[in-house]
C-alpha cells in the first residue's frame, strides 16, 4: 500500500510539474480556464444562432440541458486526455518510459497519479464554468442540499469511470503510434455523441441510444443534470429510473469498467513487451 | 594560407535559465544553477584546410558548442568564426552548402522510415539530386557494413546501427568540411574502427576535405588527428600536432602506480617536484591508479613513503611515455574522468 | 585558392534545392503515415464524432422545434407545413454549417500541429539542428510538412464531407464552382502562410508552444465560427461584433463563411448569417495570404537568428 501511495504522491507531483511549470501562475489559470469556456461559448453561439434564425422566442430548457452537459464534459475531455496521453508523451516525447517502466512500482498507479493533477484543474475549469452560465448566461442551476452527498458520490463514480476508460486507452496506446492529438479529439467525440452530454438521447437513431446505455458516463451526465437541476423537462432517455437506481447502476459499472481497465491494460502491455514496442519512438 | 575553419577570440556566454511556479532558490542554489555560464571563453584556433583536427577535453569543456557555433546553428556572444571563409554570423548559407556534422548518441530521424529513406531525406535538404544520393547511401551503407539494414524501420536500429547511419548521413552530401562531435561515443570496438578508419581515409584520398573532430577519447585523437586542440572551461590550453604536445612535457617526467585504494592525496599536491597528478579509482579491484607528472625522478622515493605509511600496498610503478592525458594533467592538474 | 569545387549559388540550383527539401520532408509524412494505418482510426473517423455531436445538437434544436409547430394549434396546415419546411431548411443550413466547419478544422488542427509546433518537435527529437544547419530555405522545410500533412488531412475532410452528406443528409448547392474552388485554396494558402508565422515564434519557445497550440483550438473554432455562422457573432451586442472581427483574422473565418454562401442555395441565405459578399471575403482573403507569407518569410529569419543568440536552437526538453 505504501508503495502505491508513494507512486500516486510522486506521479502526481510530476503531472502538476509538467502541467503547470511551462509558465507564469497568472497565465496557467487564464489558460485552464479560457479553453473550456471557449468550448462553451461554441454551444452558446449555435443556441444564439437557432434562436435568431430559427426560433425567435428561444429554448430555455434545451439551452441549459446542454450548457450543463458540457460543462461536465471538461473532465472528460480532460481527465481521459491525462490518462492516455502519459504512455504516449513518456514515450514518444521526454522518452522516459523504459525507466518508469522497470522501477518497481505499479505502472498503472503512475498513470493514475499523473492524470490527478488533470482532474483538480478541470475541476477548477467545471466551476468557473458552470457559474459563468448562471451569473452570466441564465442557466439554470438548483442543487438542494439535500442533494448534495449524491451529487458528490456520482461525481466520484464518474471521475472514477473516466479514470477507467483513460487507462483502457493507455492500454491500447501502447501498442499504436503516436496518436495523442487523434485521441485526445476521437475518443471524447464518442462519448460526447453517444452519452446524451448536449442532447437527449431520443435524437439518436436506436442502435445509437443502445450504445449510449451501455456506457456509465450516460448515467453520470443524467443524473448529475437532474440533480443541479430537476426541473428542466428536456427527455434524458432514462426516465423511469430514479435517481438511487441510476446511482447504483453507476456504481455497478464503474466497477466492471475498473476491473475491464486492467484487463485491457495488462493484455495492452503484455503484447506491447512481446513486439518490443513499449519503448518505440514512432515520430513523423 | 586558406583556413577551412578559423575563430578569433570566440566566446559564447549562455544566459541563465528561469523556473516557474517553484520556491524560491537560495542565493547559492541560484549561483550554481541559474547563473549565466561562459561556455567558450576567447577561443582562437585555424583549421587549414585538407586538415583532420581534433578538439580534446573532458565533458563540458565547451567542444559542442564550439562546433555548434561553427555549424551556423548557434551565434557567438563577441568574437568571429569562420567557416570556408565566411563568417558564421553573417553569411551562413555557403557554409551550409560545405558543412555536415555528425553527433555521437544523435536520435535524429523518423522510426518510421528505414535507415536507407532518412538518409536520402536529409540529402534532399542540401539538393542532391535522387539519383546520386541513392548511389551514394548504397555505396556507404556497404563500406560501414550497414547494407543488411538498409531496408530496416530505424526504430528498429541498435545503438552502433543508429550511428553508422548517421555517419552515413553526414557522407552523403559530400560536404568539405565535416564536424563530428564525439563520433564514436558509446560505439563497440569493431563499430568505433570502422568510423574512424572512414573519416581518415577520406580526408586522406581528397583534396580539400577537413574534419574537425571532437573527443575525450584521448587513442582516438592521437590515433587520427594531424593536429589537437586540448579545451577546458571553454579556453584553449594548447594547440599542436600530438607528437609536440607530448613532446611539451618530455622534459618531465610521467610515473604510473597501482597501489591499494586511498582516499587521502592532499600531501601529493604540496610536495616538491610533483608538477601535478591524477588519480582514479578501481573499484572492481578496490586499487587506485595514480600518474604523476614529475619535474625529475626526485620525489618518487617520497611518494612511495607516503603511500606505504599509509599502511597502503603498491602493486606495479611503471615510468612511461606521456600520453596525450598526461599532457592534459600537466596542464589541468586532473584526468578526464 | 581552395581546393574543394565551387558550390552553385544560382536561381536554378536554389528552386531545384528548395523543391527537394519540399519533397524530402514531405516523405516521412505520406510514407510513414501509411506506415502505421491505425491513424485512419485516429484522423480520419474518430474525430467525425466530435462534429456529430454537433449535428446533432442542430437537429435536436430542429426535432423539438418541429414538435412546437406540431402542437400550435393556432397555425392552419398550410402555415404549419410553411414552418415545418422552413424549420428543415435552417437545420440544412446549420448542419451544413458543421460539415463545413469540420472540414476547415481538419486543416487548422493541421498547421497548429502538424506545423506550427512541428519545429518544437523537431528539436525534441533531435531533427531540428540538422536541419536548421541545411542550405534550404526554411519555408521549404515547412512547405514539405504542409505538402506532406495536407495528404492525411484531406482524407479527413473528404471523410467529413462524406459523412455530411451521405450520413448527415446535407443538401449542397454549388452553383459557382470556379468562386467555390478559389476561395478553398485561398484560404489554404493564407492558413498555412498564418501556419508558418506561428512556427517562428515556435522556434523561441519551448513546451509554451504545445500550449499555444491547444489554446488555439477551441477559442479559434469559436471565434471563426467553424461551427455556426459566424454572423451570429454579430447578434451579441458589444463583445460579439468585437470577437468576430478579431477572429477574421484568422483565414478559416472568412474562408468559411464564403463557402457557406457558395455552396448553400439562395432559399438558405439567411439562415447563415453571411458577414459580407463572396468577392469581397476573396479579396480579404487574398490579401491575409500574401501578408501571412511575407511576414512568415522574414519572421522566420529574424526569429532563427533570435533563437540561435539565446541558444534555443539545438537544447531539448525546454
Amino acid at each position: 500500500m505504501n508503495t502505491y501511495w508513494r507512486t500516486f504522491k510522486v506521479a502526481a507531483w510530476l503531472g502538476w510539474e509538467m502541467d503547470s511549470n511551462w509558465t507564469e501562475p497568472w497565465l496557467f489559470v487564464i489558460y485552464s480556464v479560457v479553453k473550456p469556456v471557449a468550448g462553451a461559448f461554441i454551444l452558446v453561439l449555435m443556441y444564439v444562432v437557432f434562436v435568431a434564425i430559427g426560433r425567435p422566442q428561444g429554448d430555455p430548457a434545451a439551452f441549459s440541458y446542454l450548457y450543463i452537459g458540457n460543462s461536465f464534459f471538461i473532465f472528460v475531455a480532460s481527465v481521459l486526455f491525462g490518462t492516455f496521453q502519459v504512455i504516449q508523451s513518456d514515450r514518444e516525447w521526454y522518452q522516459t518510459i523504459r525507466y518508469v517502466y522497470i522501477s518497481p512500482i505499479s505502472y498503472y498507479v503512475y498513470i493514475v497519479g499523473r492524470a490527478a493533477s488533470k482532474v483538480a484543474v478541470s475541476s477548477f475549469a467545471v466551476a468557473i464554468t458552470l457559474l459563468f452560465g448562471v451569473f452570466f448566461l441564465n442557466v439554470s442551476i438548483q442543487l438542494s442540499w439535500t442533494a448534495i452527498p449524491m451529487f458528490l458520490a456520482a461525481t466520484a463514480l464518474g471521475l472514477t469511470v473516466l479514470l477507467a476508460i483513460g487507462i483502457c486507452l493507455g492500454g491500447i496506446s501502447f501498442l499504436t503510434a503516436k496518436h495523442t492529438h487523434g485521441l485526445a479529439e476521437g475518443i471524447p467525440g464518442l462519448f460526447y455523441v453517444f452519452c446524451g452530454v448536449l442532447f437527449p438521447l431520443s435524437v439518436l437513431p436506436s442502435w445509437g441510444r443502445a450504445i449510449g446505455q451501455g456506457i456509465p458516463l450516460t448515467y453520470w451526465f443524467d443524473i448529475t443534470r437532474r440533480l443541479l437541476a430537476p426541473s428542466l423537462g428536456v427527455d434524458t432517455t432514462l426516465t423511469g429510473y430514479d435517481d438511487l437506481t441510476i446511482l447504483l447502476l453507476l456504481l455497478v459499472s464503474s466497477i466492471a469498467f475498473f476491473a475491464l481497465s486492467i484487463l485491457i491494460f495488462k493484455t495492452g502491455e503484455y503484447f506491447a513487451r512481446k513486439a518490443g514496442k513499449i519503448d518505440m519512438t514512432t515520430s513523423y | 594560407m586558406s583556413y577551412a575553419v578559423e575563430t578569433r577570440d570566440l566566446t559564447r556566454v549562455f544566459a541563465g535559465k528561469k523556473h516557474r511556479f517553484r520556491r524560491k532558490r537560495t542565493a547559492d542554489e541560484a549561483d550554481e544553477h541559474l547563473g549565466p555560464v561562459t561556455a567558450l571563453d576567447g577561443v582562437s584556433i585555424q583549421i587549414r584546410e585538407g586538415e583532420l583536427f581534433g578538439m580534446l577535453g573532458p565533458n563540458g569543456a565547451g567542444k559542442t558548442t564550439l562546433i555548434k557555433i561553427l555549424a551556423t546553428l548557434l551565434l557567438p556572444t563577441s568574437g568571429q568564426a569562420f567557416v570556408a571563409g565566411h563568417d558564421v554570423a553573417k553569411d551562413p548559407f555557403p557554409i551550409r552548402q560545405r558543412i555536415n556534422m555528425v553527433s555521437g548518441g544523435e536520435t535524429s530521424g523518423y522510426g518510421l522510415l528505414t535507415a536507407r529513406e532518412n538518409v536520402w531525406m536529409f540529402s534532399q535538404f542540401y539538393g542532391v539530386p535522387s539519383r546520386v544520393s541513392k548511389a551514394r547511401i548504397d555505396e556507404l551503407m556497404h563500406v560501414f557494413g550497414l547494407w543488411d539494414k538498409r531496408d530496416a524501420k530505424v526504430r528498429m536500429l541498435s545503438t552502433g546501427q543508429r550511428q553508422k547511419m548517421n555517419m552515413i548521413r553526414g557522407f552523403v552530401t559530400d560536404p568539405d568540411i565535416l564536424f563530428l562531435d564525439e563520433p564514436t561515443l558509446g560505439l563497440d570496438v569493431n563499430a568505433a574502427r570502422i568510423i574512424r578508419e572512414y573519416v581518415l581515409n577520406w580526408v586522406r584520398s581528397q583534396k580539400g576535405k577537413t574534419v574537425l573532430l571532437t573527443t575525450h577519447y584521448m587513442a582516438e585523437a592521437d590515433q587520427m588527428c594531424d593536429r589537437i586542440a586540448i579545451i577546458d572551461k571553454g579556453k584553449i590550453l594548447a594547440c599542436d600536432t600530438p607528437e609536440a604536445l607530448k613532446r611539451m612535457i618530455r622534459t618531465e617526467t610521467t610515473f604510473r602506480l597501482e597501489v591499494d585504494a586511498i582516499r587521502d592525496t592532499a600531501s601529493f599536491s604540496s610536495m616538491q617536484g610533483v608538477k601535478n597528478f591524477s588519480l582514479t579509482n578501481d573499484i572492481g579491484t578496490n586499487r587506485s591508479h595514480l600518474t604523476f607528472i614529475l619535474e625529475d625522478e626526485g620525489p618518487v622515493a617520497e611518494i612511495l613513503s607516503l603511500i606505504t605509511s599509509q599502511g597502503k600496498k603498491v602493486h606495479s610503478l611503471q615510468k612511461s611515455e606521456p600520453t596525450l592525458e598526461d599532457v592534459f594533467i600537466s596542464m589541468v592538474g586532473r584526468g578526464f574522468e | 585558392m581552395s581546393a574543394a569545387p565551387a558550390r552553385r549559388t544560382d536561381l536554378r540550383y536554389r528552386l531545384g534545392l528548395n523543391a527537394r527539401a519540399v519533397v524530402g520532408r514531405s516523405y516521412p509524412r505520406i510514407i510513414g503515415a501509411n506506415r502505421e494505418p491505425s491513424w485512419i482510426v485516429f484522423e480520419a473517423f474518430l474525430p467525425l464524432l466530435g462534429i456529430a455531436s454537433y449535428v446533432f445538437i442542430y437537429q435536436a434544436f430542429g426535432t423539438r422545434t418541429i414538435a412546437a409547430i406540431v402542437a400550435n394549434d393556432s397555425l392552419t396546415q398550410a402555415e404549419r407545413e410553411a414552418a415545418i419546411a422552413g424549420a428543415h431548411l435552417w437545420v440544412n443550413a446549420l448542419v451544413a454549417t458543421v460539415v463545413l466547419g469540420g472540414t476547415m478544422v481538419a486543416f487548422w488542427l493541421n498547421v497548429l500541429w502538424s506545423m506550427a509546433s512541428q519545429l518544437y518537435w523537431e528539436k525534441e527529437i533531435g531533427n531540428l539542428q540538422l536541419y536548421m544547419m541545411a542550405p534550404m530555405n526554411r519555408m521549404a522545410l515547412l512547405g514539405g510538412m504542409a505538402v506532406g500533412g495536407m495528404f492525411m488531412t484531406s482524407v479527413r475532410a473528404l471523410s467529413t464531407l462524406a459523412a455530411g452528406v451521405i450520413v448527415f443528409g446535407v443538401v449542397f448547392q454549388v452553383a459557382d464552382p470556379l468562386s467555390l474552388l478559389a476561395v478553398f485554396f485561398v484560404t489554404l494558402i493564407a492558413l498555412y502562410g498564418m501556419g508558418m508565422m506561428f512556427a517562428s515564434l515556435y522556434l523561441l519557445w519551448g513546451r509554451e508552444a504545445w500550449n499555444l497550440s491547444a489554446l488555439m483550438e477551441e477559442p479559434i473554432f469559436f471565434s471563426s465560427g467553424m461551427y455556426f455562422p459566424v454572423g451570429g457573432l454579430f447578434k451579441i451586442p458589444g463583445w460579439g461584433p468585437a470577437v468576430a472581427l478579431a477572429g477574421s483574422l484568422v483565414p478559416a473565418t472568412l474562408g468559411l463563411d464564403a463557402l457557406r454562401q457558395l455552396t448553400l442555395g439562395p432559399a438558405s441565405q439567411a439562415a447563415i448569417l453571411p458577414l459580407a459578399p463572396v468577392s469581397t471575403e476573396l479579396l480579404i482573403l487574398c490579401v491575409l495570404a500574401v501578408g501571412f507569407l511575407v511576414l512568415a518569410r522574414y519572421a522566420l529569419a529574424y526569429l532563427e537568428v533570435l533563437a540561435k543568440r539565446e541558444g534555443k536552437l539545438t537544447s531539448r526538453h525546454q
